[in-house]
């Protein structure tokens, strides 16, 4: 029982760490690494979250589309990549040329359920075509996973993450904490089986 | 200032239930520390009880994932609903502890 106590005193001292402190955006901007937007060959979006039964974007996902339009609209590649489930690919298609970006310049991936599976289908439809410089858009703690799959899928990778900071509330940010955990086991167990 | 507000009124609300408890209830203080520290084995038993479901969780995913050849997600683990279940079941076997004490 002696042991549940510490379990439990741990347990309470991180619960208030995560929520009351702003321990969690500071790892948000740590994964997010730098930005370096610049010229490159395609602006690849990741998939994340899906889309509703409705067919509205997730927050997650709207924001990355977003930002990877907004770059688009910056001419900093002439080619926009949307990545995700086939629900998620369609609505990021329809917002993207609702948003002014012509069909002739979006490409997609829909068919990949993990990370790994959507790095290898990018790297099958971009690389052939010499599209190795990508402006990759992913969320800040995906960042770093996203991008040594690309890299080792032979990608020469430009981060442009979506917004740092993160959330300031203590539910969001145990919601971050949550997120951060889930992407650290998933570096771990990528690690582990040699993906990564 | 949100974090600030909410802090502020769960330690309101808990002066409030120690004043209610000791003068209302005639709970005895010395008594605090002990239920503090039941509460820290009920938390830490929540614990063991959530990192064993999500550790049955994956290991389940992963075999189905294997056996069947079909795509099962481990996100499906990613639900508020695991923590809260974990906590009572932590609770149940914690009051069943006490009692066969």
């Amino acid at each position: 029982m002696r042991s549940l106590r510490w379990f439990g005193l741990i347990a309470f001292i991180l619960f208030v760490v995560a929520a009351f402190t702003p321990l969690a955006n500071l790892l948000n901007v740590r994964m997010a690494g730098i930005a370096d937007v610049g010229p490159s060959d395609a602006i690849v979006v990741m998939g994340r979250g899906g889309a509703d039964t409705d067919g509205v974007l997730t927050n997650r996902s709207l924001r990355r589309v977003f930002r990877g339009i907004s770059l688009y609209e910056g001419s900093h590649a002439p080619l926009l990549v949307l990545s995700g489930s086939a629900d998620e690919v369609r609505s990021r298609m329809a917002l993207a040329r609702g948003l002014g970006v012509p069909e002739t310049a979006i490409l997609t991936v829909s068919h990949a359920h993990t990370t790994r599976e959507e790095a290898e289908q990018l790297g099958k439809l971009l690389l052939p075509l010499g599209r190795r410089r990508i402006l990759l858009v992913a969320d800040p703690i995906d960042m770093p996973r996203s991008r040594a799959l690309m890299e080792r899928g032979g990608f020469v990778v430009r981060p442009a993450p979506t917004a740092a900071s993160g959330p300031s509330n203590p539910e969001s940010r145990l919601g971050l904490v949550r997120d951060i955990a889930i992407e650290l086991t998933a570096w771990a167990y990528y690690r582990l089986t040699g993906a990564l | 200032m949100d974090s600030l507000f909410i802090l502020g009124i769960i330690a309101l609300t808990s002066l409030v239930a120690y004043f209610w408890g000791t003068r209302g209830f005639g709970l005895r203080r010395e008594r605090l520390t002990q239920a503090t520290i039941e509460v820290l084995e009920c938390l830490g038993l929540a614990v063991v009880f959530l990192v064993g479901n999500l550790a049955a969780g994956v290991a389940l995913t992963l075999g189905l994932r294997a056996l069947t050849g079909r795509f099962i997600s481990i996100y499906w683990l990613n639900d508020i609903s695991v923590l809260a279940l974990s906590l009572l079941q932590a609770l149940v076997l914690h009051s069943w502890l006490r009692r066969s004490n």
